[in-house]
């Protein structure tokens, strides 16, 4: 499996996939599903939580756990189909309604031509499906350098920021 | 007219870049067909029933003659001399190649013109009042906050991959030249008691399996707060619009099943929780986009009507034009024309590149070098001084573009139907041109009066049927076309849908279908009376004996 960062990067996989609590025996970077993380959440203190990751798919609500939600190390949202937008809107409420700022990460059937409007809508990592080249995804994430929306991510200059600079030299 | 500036213009051409690219990686197989799909539709480019179709966007109608030529330019070199103006104040070529389309898309680049969001699950082409900027009953210039919104909308990280398409209109004019309550949100711009700007805002409208006549969720939004309030609405849509079933995935549809009140405190909620400095447009922006709108000082001319009116007492059928063809200005002395596409027994909304050029060409000697499409298929030029008018008749004459006959019974709406679409059920062209030849008579048309036919090939509307003083609907019954007959609609200034009169036709039968409909009203209406007047006083029976009786 192939991780890569929104600069494109490969990431070291340090997290493991567990689903279930019961089928380990150190809770230490796992990615548990929603319904697992549930019925263990309360038990978990802040800092095992921060070791902990979980799995959204786009039928779990997340305000389930809402005043967990920031301490948990890692989220990753499933894409059941590349044309089903919804994680996008999640991944932007889960930063801004929970001041979530772990590894936001995009998993599932996801297209290359996808990832820079990943990164810009929150997440941080992107796992890359097997059937794509993981240079097809560099190339996405640099495709463009300007958009005209703001968001959460820094991948580009904003439209509004470069018009307001432009106004400013030539004023000078 | 709105110019790129150089930013624009680079994010347009990484645009370019990343589509010759998707389309190279297709052709060596890299995509499946069903990966590239949405890539591709997502750039207007549809698979269709003999080759692929090319839609491309005209932000909100509005075009300069520069961009006509291009246009025309794009007809000739990639496609067979010919492009359809639509629904959407787009224009579609029927006969592209998908292996040069990256090139076309590059010629289309260098005049600020391209494809993006002309189809896919996305936010569409805005559209708005074709008279913007011209019409003397406007609050405020439709094309600026429609601008805003385009640019608000283009590559959108979040709301590219909706649960279906969505679409915009935008109106600043107290009559609705826009049909915007038939979109996924209208927008009609009002000033408030203070005279602050803002704005109406209508939410799931449309036509299609289930039209619905937008209701209005907000009755002032001001202006600063657009962007803030659309965020809102598109997220809720975003993240609860139904994604189970094509049919049931339009907004209309979320609005309806929790109800108007339900949903708008959810967008209310929603809004509340946006930083609205993420979604602040400065008033230099404003200004600027504004600015670039602004046409030279008119002088008003309150003589030129008189002088007009000599000139047109020598000839008739320049008053017949005149009278249906002109609009008025918001300068004295001016006027907004209509350029007919739908000449007798034509194709509504095809022109020709020639015809595109010598348009072009007229647009720079009449019109400011200014181009509008409107969305019942005609083309208008916005600032025409009435000096020019008879001039600009003759030429038009020329060009066989100056059929006396908007918004009378051959200004007729069609979709492609069946001819082009591989969606449609049935042909609509053909049905619109035997109507077109059936009620050539223009002195007959003038005493009909006002009236709207609109022609649909399948359920999903594009040719407005719903919303057709007189709609078509062309369905499949067992390997046939067959043609069911709706009345009362209305599209243009209100808004309703029409009702199914009966069983439905074959190809003749609606044909004669409508001419009955048509005399009918001739006999049963009162002096002055309208079509849409006639039968809201009536109701369908006088319609129906007339249609149904014989059989």
């Amino acid at each position: 499996m192939t991780v890569i960062n929104i600069r494109g990067e490969n990431v070291d996989q340090t997290w493991r996939d567990v689903e279930v609590a019961e089928k380990t025996r150190s809770l230490d970077s796992v990615i548990l599903s929603f319904a697992s993380l549930k019925e263990h959440i309360e038990t978990l203190d802040q800092k095992s939580l921060s070791r902990i990751g979980v799995r959204l798919t786009v039928n779990d609500e997340i305000g389930e756990i809402a005043d967990h939600a920031r301490h948990i190390g890692l989220i990753d949202l499933v894409f059941p189909n590349f044309k089903d937008g919804r994680p996008f809107s999640t991944a932007v409420t889960v930063r801004r309604d929970y001041g979530f700022s772990g590894d936001l990460r995009a998993s599932g059937d996801i297209l290359p031509d996808q990832a820079l409007f990943l990164a810009r809508c929150g997440f941080s990592t992107i796992v890359v499906p097997v059937q794509f080249p993981v240079k097809q995804f560099k190339t996405s994430l640099g495709a463009y350098t300007i958009a005209y929306q703001a968001a959460v991510d820094s991948n580009v200059s904003q439209v509004r920021d470069l018009r307001r600079s432009a106004v400013e030299v030539v004023a000078e | 007219m709105y110019v790129y500036d150089t930013i624009d213009k680079s994010l347009l051409n990484q645009r370019v870049a990343e589509f010759r690219d998707q389309v190279r990686r297709r052709l060596d197989g890299e995509l499946t067909e069903d990966q590239f799909k949405p890539l591709r539709l997502m750039n207007g480019l549809y698979l269709q029933l003999h080759a692929y179709m090319l839609r491309v966007a005209i932000p909100y109608g509005a075009l300069s003659s520069d961009q006509m030529r291009k246009l025309a330019y794009i007809a000739e070199t990639y496609d067979r001399g010919y492009g359809h103006f639509t629904t959407r104040q787009n224009i579609q070529y029927n006969w592209i190649e998908l292996s040069t389309a990256p090139d076309l898309l590059f010629d289309l680049s260098e005049i600020d013109l391209h494809a993006i969001q002309t189809s896919g699950n996305c936010i569409r082409n805005v559209t708005a009042d074709p008279y913007a900027g011209a019409a003397a009953d406007e609050v405020d210039d439709a094309r600026v906050w429609s601008e805003i919104i385009r640019q608000w909308s283009t590559f959108h990280p979040e709301f590219s991959y909706l649960p279906r398409k969505f679409k915009f209109a935008v109106t600043g004019a107290d009559a609705d030249r826009a049909a915007i309550k038939f979109h996924d949100i209208g927008l009609k711009i009002i000033r408030s008691d203070t005279g602050e700007l803002g704005f109406e805002v209508y939410v799931g409208g449309g036509q299609g399996r289930t039209p619905i006549v937008a209701p209005l969720i907000n009755s002032f939004l001001p202006a600063k707060d657009l962007l803030r309030y659309l965020d809102a609405v598109l997220r809720i849509y975003n993240l609860h619009g139904r994604r189970d079933n094509i049919y049931k995935a339009r907004i209309k549809i979320l609005v309806k099943s929790l109800g108007v009140d339900s949903f708008t405190s959810q967008v209310d909620a929603e809004f509340e929780r946006l930083d609205p400095a993420l979604f602040v447009v400065e008033a230099d922006e404003i200004n600027r986009i504004r600015d670039m709108f602004s046409v030279p000082y008119l002088q008003a001319d309150e003589d030129v009507k008189a002088r007009l009116e000599e000139r047109i007492e020598e000839s008739p059928q320049m008053r017949r034009w005149s009278d249906s063809n002109t609009h008025a200005h918001k300068t004295p002395g001016y006027a907004i024309v209509t350029i007919s596409l739908k000449p007798i027994g034509g194709i509504p909304g095809d022109a020709t590149a020639e015809q595109m050029y010598a348009i072009a060409d007229l647009a720079d000697r009449f019109s400011l070098g200014e181009v509008r499409v409107t969305y019942t298929q005609n083309l208008v030029l916005p600032h025409v001084h009435q000096a020019d008018l008879f001039v600009l008749w003759s030429e038009l004459k020329r060009l066989d573009l100056a059929t006396p006959n908007i918004g009378l019974a051959t200004d007729i709406i069609a979709c492609p139907g069946l001819d082009y679409c591989s969606l449609a059920n049935a042909r609509s062209i053909p049905i619109s041109q035997r109507i077109s030849e059936r009620f050539s008579d223009l002195e007959s048309q003038h005493d009909i009066g006002p009236l709207d036919i609109r022609i649909s090939g399948c359920i999903n509307a594009c040719g407005h049927h719903h919303a057709g003083h007189i709609g078509i609907l062309g369905v499949d019954k067992r390997g046939e076309e067959r043609y069911q007959l709706t009345l009362g609609g209305q599209g243009n200034g209100e808004s309703a849908v029409g009702k199914i009169v009966g069983p439905g036709f074959d190809e003749d039968g609606i044909v004669d279908a409508v001419e009955t409909v048509i005399s009918t009203y001739l006999s049963v209406r009162s002096t002055g009376e309208l079509f849409s007047q006639t039968l809201e006083r009536t109701g369908h029976a006088p319609f129906k004996e007339r249609l149904y009786d014989s059989n």
